[in-house]
């Protein structure tokens, strides 16, 4: 049986896009070299945070948004269906719990402790919500090297947030039964998972617990039990537990990748983790086939409509060569700094040569070749792939993924009708 | 203000300074060392790591060739844990002339190094990414030296011995009696309290910033800063140090240290030896070059970039040795007193790294004497610290040790096995650590990642063991991402810019770095 449509890429932009074609009656096939960036992100879905003000409506503020940057992604989408996107997502995500407002910013607290706005979070994350103040325990485990809570409580103490409400914090380190070398994120997830750990656990917690309202735990409560590790910590406890997101690799981000790619086999398409496209075959302004390279064999996989969700220079959907010419590596598509500076500027902390590089599409989202014609009828690009956006700085990319995957599957389908 | 007496105070913490404090320590006298940085932070850390054979100067600079040849062996008898046994090797490439092979032959054995000329065949066996299109090769004794290891055991040394070291204190006056140098006064740079030390004799080991010390005495030293790029590449490319036999030029040597290999270099005057920016066309001029040693080298993994500024002394400065250069890498010991009468101040002046031992043995005599005071000095044999087994440092040292006996605490640093051990080890040494001192301690950051992964690992540790208060812990972290971004930011091509934008989210998007408080 033949493809309908084939999506490059596997991570948010790639998977959304997939479902919306699986949804609508497709039969799709995600091709992924590697794994995406799901794994590593903190699976907090961002719209828009930073304008370079802090962010409160982010759905409301992106009209105001792009008349500062009308090169950013979101120009192609408009805000009705940026917002159809996210409650999609929240529907469907609803056994992560993910909650949120797209009209109202969250301020999360990151690993260093500062507040960050976000729009959507899961469950584990829900009492992190600080907007309106709160006093917090952050529980440091002891010998986890990718989370220091007393430097996050310190940290998140400052926090002032527009509301004026008070944030106070307080850290403990306790030590977790078992192995104390065994203290990676994917380790402590699984051990996290056992009964007798997370109750030794919940019973410590709830020993150091003074007057605070909330307990922030690193975000390694369990991987394929989260939900039940979580909700049993926080029944110990007897406090709302929320999960903070740690360094890479990322437990929450692998939870939802995996809900994503089981969310898309239950509608019957299929996840190619290892498949390299290297190539392609066009028949006039139609995209016919994509050649891909699997367990060292090429070969040629034909579909009615493609979509491009290979991420930018950080996940190699583009790359730089040391003469450098920039390249969107499957079909050349023309690659854009976005209006970053050409030289690098001597201050980390600020908009450099790369941090807007990506593809340059029409306003249908199909990438543009050399001429600047769109390259096929049939081929649309979402995501991370599309040139003009900060996403770290702005805290956009989840946002920019979600709308952009959602309209290329829209746009797909309605070319197929 | 605080106040201490010293026989001699050495101006300058890199590999001459050092070398001085350890001499002097050695022949009994009391010596103070200061740095306005930490130790290691010029000239000496920003170098590429060559112990040269002499190979490099044998038919351009005779003397400095002697030098290096005789030094050498020295460094190999009293430092080994300091230095890799990498040999070295001069290849004739299809740019190179041959006659000068010739030349270089006889110039080296001249020099009293020890050199054989190999089969091409049996240098490309052993070095299989050499370009195979190169037509003659010479095996010489270069090696490779960890700087901030040998800095730090010479410093260890001089202090076992009764010298005082001091970081982060910048000379802001020189103390003179009419023609006499008295002292110094240094700022503490932490802590902006001042420190007055009285000596017998100041030692301006300044390198490529002696001549700015020398002008706080009122003396001129002519020194010219002349500032190298170096790229690092994420390989070990070769074996051994890779050097193309021909007059010295641009990007023609590419030296393995520790887990890295690295190339350089150039040399443009600058006014400024602290003058370390790096351009885009320095760095393409240095990876363009490596393709003639090793084809395929630009598509390696360049890890970072940097330059440091070697402290050249033009011949009228009297350097021995200069040949028929302009100016000479061999050093001169420049005695203001009998210079521009003013006493009590020497300043040694020129040289390079492998002849840091020659160049403190020189500078000790002259202080001596000034001194009225003898001893005989003990550095050619007296082992530093560390290297009392004369076992060469391996590249799979860390690994080796952690598989004998795996340690209990978890790694802060994967790229270069750094276990939370080694950390508490380092700063147990002395107060007031930056990020950026501990990562030439212990190379935390200086891996693939630099910094993405283990810097926030280190300021969160430090700061809970209170070594840090939050504010610095702060400051630490963004200061050494901004130090950092020094060095990739003109990488904009491959793995590193991959690298550079997953260190970005992290930073950016999970700490949001950017709006920690103060």
């Amino acid at each position: 049986m033949g493809t309908d449509a084939v999506v490059l890429g596997a991570g948010t932009a790639g998977m959304v896009a997939a479902l919306r074609l699986a949804a609508a009656g497709a039969s799709v096939l995600v091709l992924a070299e590697g794994e995406g960036g799901l794994p590593l992100a903190p699976a907090q879905i961002d719209v828009l945070g930073y304008r370079p003000q802090l962010v409160l409506d982010p759905l409301g503020e992106l009209g105001g948004f792009l008349e500062s940057r009308p090169d950013h992604p979101y120009r192609l989408v408009e805000p009705d269906e940026v917002g159809a996107s996210l409650e999609w997502f929240l529907e469907l995500s609803a056994p992560l719990g993910y909650v949120g407002n797209p009209h109202l910013n969250r301020l999360q607290p990151t690993a260093l402790g500062a507040l960050r706005p976000t729009c959507l979070v899961p469950q584990t994350m829900a009492a992190g919500d600080l907007s309106g103040g709160g006093s917090v325990l952050v529980v440091g485990l002891r010998g986890f090297r990718d989370f220091h809570a007393p430097l996050l409580a310190e940290n998140l103490a400052l926090a002032n947030p527009p509301s004026g409400a008070e944030v106070r914090a307080r850290s403990v380190e306790v030590s977790l039964l078992g192995d104390p070398r065994d203290l990676r994120p994917q380790l402590l997830a699984r051990r996290l998972e056992e009964r007798p750990v997370l109750a030794e656990l919940g019973r410590e917690i709830r020993s150091r617990l003074e007057q605070e309202e909330l307990v922030g735990v690193p975000a390694v409560l369990g991987l394929e039990r989260s939900h039940e590790a979580w909700q049993r910590l926080q029944d110990l406890v007897g406090r709302p537990v929320f999960e903070i997101p740690t360094p890479p690799p990322s437990q929450p981000g692998q939870r939802l990748q995996q809900h994503l790619f089981r969310a898309l086999r239950r509608l019957g398409g299929e996840v190619r983790l290892g498949a390299r496209a290297t190539g392609y075959r066009g028949v006039g302004d139609r995209l016919k086939s994509v050649m891909v390279v699997t367990a060292a064999r090429e070969v040629e996989i034909p579909a009615d409509s493609f979509v491009l969700a290979t991420g930018g220079i950080g996940t190699g959907g583009i790359t730089a060569s040391p003469d450098g010419e920039l390249r969107e590596e499957v079909f050349g598509a023309r690659v854009s700094r976005g209006g970053a500076p050409d030289e690098p500027l001597v201050e980390y902390m600020a908009t450099q040569p790369l941090d807007r590089l990506g593809i340059e599409v029409d306003d249908q989202q199909r990438p543009l070749g050399a001429g600047g014609e769109p390259l096929f009828q049939n081929l649309w690009a979402a995501g991370a792939a599309l040139a003009g956006a900060e996403p770290w700085r702005e805290k956009s990319g989840e946002g920019i993924s979600l709308a952009t995957g959602f309209r290329a599957a829209r746009l797909a389908g309605e070319a197929r009708a | 203000m605080n106040a201490l007496d010293t026989d001699v105070l050495v101006i300058g913490g890199g590999s001459t300074g050092a070398g001085v404090a350890w001499d002097s320590a050695l022949r009994g006298l009391h010596v103070t060392l200061v740095d306005r940085q930490d130790f290691a932070t010029g000239t000496s850390g920003r170098f590429h790591g060559l112990l040269h054979s002499g190979g490099r100067y044998a038919v351009k600079d005779p003397g400095s060739a002697r030098e290096c040849a005789a030094e050498n062996r020295i460094l190999r008898q009293i430092a080994a844990d300091c230095l890799e046994d990498t040999g070295g090797l001069f290849v004739s490439t299809p740019e190179d002339d041959l006659d000068y092979a010739d030349r270089f032959l006889a110039a080296a054995r001249a020099a009293g190094m020890e050199i054989d000329e190999v089969p091409v065949g049996v240098a490309l066996r052993d070095e299989p990414r050499l370009n195979p299109k190169i037509r003659r090769a010479f095996r010489v004794q270069d090696g490779s030296i960890d700087s901030w290891k040998m800095i730090s055991a010479l410093l260890r040394g001089a202090q076992a011995h009764g010298a005082t070291v001091l970081p982060y204190h910048k000379v802001v006056r020189v103390i003179r009696q009419g023609d006499r140098v008295e002292g110094a006064v240094m700022e503490d740079q932490r802590t902006g309290e001042e420190v007055r030390v009285n000596a017998g004799c100041v030692v301006n080991a300044a390198g490529a910033w002696s001549g700015q010390v020398a002008q706080l005495a009122g003396c001129e030293v002519g020194v010219r800063p002349g500032k190298g790029v170096m790229v690092a590449i994420n390989h070990r490319l070769a074996r051994a140090v890779l050097n193309r036999c021909h007059l010295p030029s641009d990007g023609d040597i590419i030296v393995p240290v520790r887990t890295v290999s690295v190339i350089g270099t150039t040399d443009h005057p600058v006014a400024d030896p602290d003058d370390t920016e790096c351009s885009p066309e320095e760095v393409h001029q240095m990876i363009e070059a490596g393709e003639l040693l090793v084809p395929g080298f630009k598509e390696s993994r360049a890890l970072r970039v940097w330059s440091g500024s070697r402290p050249l002394l033009p011949k009228t400065e009297g350097a021995a040795g200069a040949g028929d250069r302009e100016v000479s890498r061999s050093h001169t010991v420049l005695d203001h007193g009998a210079r521009d009468g003013v006493e009590g101040l020497v300043t040694i002046a020129g040289g390079k790294f492998t002849t840091l031992r020659l160049m403190a043995e020189d500078t000790v005599d002259v202080v001596l004497r000034k001194l009225g005071r003898e001893a005989e000095c003990r550095t050619r044999t007296e082992v530093l610290p560390g290297s009392e087994s004369h076992h060469f440092y391996w590249i799979g040292n860390r690994q080796q040790e952690a598989e004998t006996d795996p340690p209990d605490d978890p790694l802060i640093c994967e790229c270069e096995l750094v276990s939370q051990h080694d950390l508490d080890t380092v700063v147990a040494r002395r107060p007031n650590w930056r990020l950026d001192d501990i990562r030439r301690a212990l190379r935390v950051g200086m891996g693939p990642c630099q910094g993405g992964f283990c810097a926030f690992r280190v300021a969160g540790m430090l700061h809970q063991e209170g070594r840090y208060g939050r504010a610095e812990a702060n400051s630490a972290l963004r200061e050494f991402v901004q130090e950092r971004w020094k060095g990739v930011k003109v990488i904009s091509w491959g793995a590193q810019a991959r690298q550079t934008r997953l260190d970005r989210w992290i930073f950016e998007g999970v700490y949001d770095l950017e709006h920690l408080p103060e």
